[in-house]
């Protein structure tokens, strides 16, 4: 009789929870009797298959090698006290991150966290969730971009391990510090061993798979605040504080003002348009806000900022 | 979100069942009885599902194989369980249901009317305190509106907005009934009915960026509250084209940042990518800042659309 594949993989768990010492393939496949191949090298690719499907599931399952009179051979146990869930939350708390989770939900599908059958999101909440909530809440929600890696790098930043992962070409190793979700884009930061230095990362850039070297390796420094770790602002990014005097017309003044903050204002013309004092440090970010405006906007000073904007319409327009 | 009904192809793999398996075990010897109909809606199997599952765990067991694992059984619709044995406990979270929580947990505790040291910011610390701490944040603070407009789309309360149109380049006065407020990429959005739209039978469901509204003055007035669901696909403000766009690897963030209908990768990094079009000033903006980046493919009527704005913005320069 052919049995279910679901219900070997379950005894092999079961067995290795209530095992008190190690076992090692044979006394497994003995245990177990019938369930696995009996030619060796058939039982050891079954018994890879399940060993990887468990670990895949996140079952920690634990190797060693022993001594003795069984000298070489590999020995499999999982410690019960590292599988258990142990997170004793109030059944306050439970609805609170099952209302959360169904408020923040995470657009697409990488890495498992988008909608549909067999997703971490639903399982996680059935694994801490109210059984009473509705879920839903009235009125507001958010999504956050589901991007592939973000929990391997949480698991990282948690754990202090270092990763390694491919960006533009290069392969990067960081002791990552933290993850940030700012304006629809994942970030981590952290000190990266290359550059000897910080370096913030998009999550979503990242080619391929992040690997995660031995846990607690790294510090993070004292006081560390990854939404502190690069401007809020991309104008701002680069550094040094500098600045552009820009004039928007009254057609966009009310907006312009709303979104930089009233200390921004250096004038406000009897027309209705106002002079404003922009951060223009990272001279993209700049160039983008300001065409944004199009022709409600006009560089002021200083003169180099308003010549890089003529000069790239000019280029733009073309011969006359 | 299409997340009711279970639609899927084939059987589900070993894996999903499995994981599924390991949480139901636990809750089900928690609670010793529970109606079959409650426990499969629950856990998002049908009732024949469901038997189906449980009559094999009931199968499954530790040598010499009269100790199963779970003694369970199945009689009118109600699921019996008896002695916890094995699997008393879920497993630890996994990688990924850790950081779905968190991140959706301390997103949450932003979003309008949350409570800063309320049960959710309990529930944090304790995961926290079981997987290591993390510096994770989420920066999705909602502007000041937000508070009304929720309450709005609570109560079926009637707001009056001043909102500029970045289509049109103007303000106009609109009655609307908040349905949702929502965070997107980076902005905040009203999801409302504007009601002359409704009045004069047409298709009335707008979605506004918070931060045009100029203006917003709750009126007293109370219509029906509708629960919608937002749209997969949308834009604020309402577009009707398309345009064909071949962009350069410096411009390939209009893809993060616009939804695109279609994307074909082109040699070198770039992409050619068909995106709706708000109204041609939108395309304008879009174009002047892409610069050289971008070539307008189709329609053709757009082609010269960057030259001729960049020639407009230049008078604004003397030149």
């Amino acid at each position: 009789m052919a049995t279910d594949s679901l219900e070997r993989v379950t005894n092999l768990l079961a067995l290795l929870l209530e095992s008190r010492a190690p076992l090692t393939l044979d006394q497994i496949a003995a245990q177990l009797t019938d369930q696995y191949p009996a030619a060796e090298q058939a039982r050891r690719a079954a018994f890879e298959r399940d060993k990887a499907l468990l670990r895949g599931e996140g079952v920690p399952i634990e190797t060693e090698v022993l001594g003795g009179d069984r000298a070489g051979q590999t020995a499999y146990r999982i410690d019960r006290a590292r599988y258990e869930l142990d997170l004793r939350l109030d059944d306050d708390e439970r609805r609170a991150l099952q209302v959360a989770l169904a408020a923040v939900r995470f657009a697409g599908d990488a890495g498992g966290l988008g909608s549909g059958d067999g997703v971490w999101t639903e399982s996680a909440l059935w694994k801490v969730g109210a059984d009473d909530a509705g879920g839903a809440v009235a009125g507001v929600e958010a999504s956050l971009p589901a991007v592939a890696g973000l929990a391997t790098l949480h698991h990282a930043v948690a754990s202090r391990s270092t990763v390694t992962f491919g960006y533009r070409g290069k392969v990067r190793t960081l002791d990552p510090w933290g993850l940030l979700g700012r304006e629809g884009f994942w970030y981590v930061v952290g000190h990266d061993h290359d550059a000897g230095e910080q370096r913030t990362y998009r999550v979503d850039r990242i080619d391929g798979s992040v690997a995660v070297g031995d846990a607690a390796v790294h510090p993070r420094p004292e006081g560390f605040d990854v939404r502190h770790a690069f401007p809020a602002d991309a104008k701002q990014i680069g550094g040094g504080g500098a600045t552009a005097q820009v004039a928007i017309d009254l057609e966009r003044a009310g907006a312009a003002v709303r979104e930089l903050g009233p200390d921004a204002v250096r004038e406000r013309r009897a027309d209705g348009s106002v002079v404003v004092e922009v951060p223009c440090a990272n001279p993209l970010a700049f160039r983008s806000w300001v065409l944004g405006f199009l022709e409600h906007a006009e560089v002021l000073g200083p003169a180099e900022q308003r010549e890089a904007i003529v000069t790239w319409l000019r280029d733009l327009a073309g011969p006359r | 979100m299409t997340a009711q009904a279970p639609r899927r192809r084939g059987p589900r793999p070993t894996n999903v069942r499995l994981r599924r398996l390991l949480v139901m075990l636990p809750w089900l010897m928690e609670r010793g009885e529970v109606p079959l109909a409650e426990m499969a809606q629950r856990f998002r199997l049908s009732e024949s599902e469901l038997v189906a599952e449980l009559e094999l765990a009931s199968m499954c067991g530790l040598p010499p194989f009269v100790d199963e694992l779970i003694d369970v059984f199945v009689d009118e619709g109600t699921v019996y369980a008896g002695v916890p044995r094995v699997f008393t406990k879920p497993m630890r979270l996994t990688a990924p249901e850790a950081f779905a929580l968190v991140a959706a947990g301390r997103a949450a505790l932003q979003l309008p009317g949350a409570d800063p040291d309320g049960p959710l910011s309990r529930a944090l610390a304790k995961l926290d305190a079981a997987l290591g701490e993390a510096d994770l944040a989420v920066e999705m603070a909602a502007p000041p509106e937000s508070d009304v407009l929720v309450a709005a789309a609570t109560s079926g309360e009637v707001v009056e907005i001043r909102y500029w149109s970045a289509a049109r380049e103007t303000s106009t006065d609109r009655r609307v009934a908040p349905r949702a407020v929502f965070a997107d990429r980076g902005n905040w959005y009203l999801l409302a009915d504007d009601l002359d739209l409704l009045a004069a039978g047409a298709d009335a469901q707008r979605t506004f960026r918070l931060d045009r509204i100029e203006r917003l003055v709750p009126t007293g007035a109370h219509v029906d509250v509708r629960e919608v669901e937002r749209p997969e696909e949308w834009f604020a403000d309402d577009s009707v084209a398309t345009a064909v766009l071949r962009l350069a690897p410096p411009a390939m963030w209009a893809v993060e940042r616009y939804p695109v209908r279609s994307i074909e990768p082109i040699a070198g990094g770039g992409a050619e990518v068909e995106l709706a079009v708000a109204s041609e000033r939108w395309l304008s903006r879009l174009l002047v800042r892409l610069g050289p980046h971008v070539e307008v493919v189709e329609p053709a009527a757009w082609r010269s659309l960057a030259a001729d704005t960049a020639r407009s913005v230049l008078a604004r320069y003397g030149e």
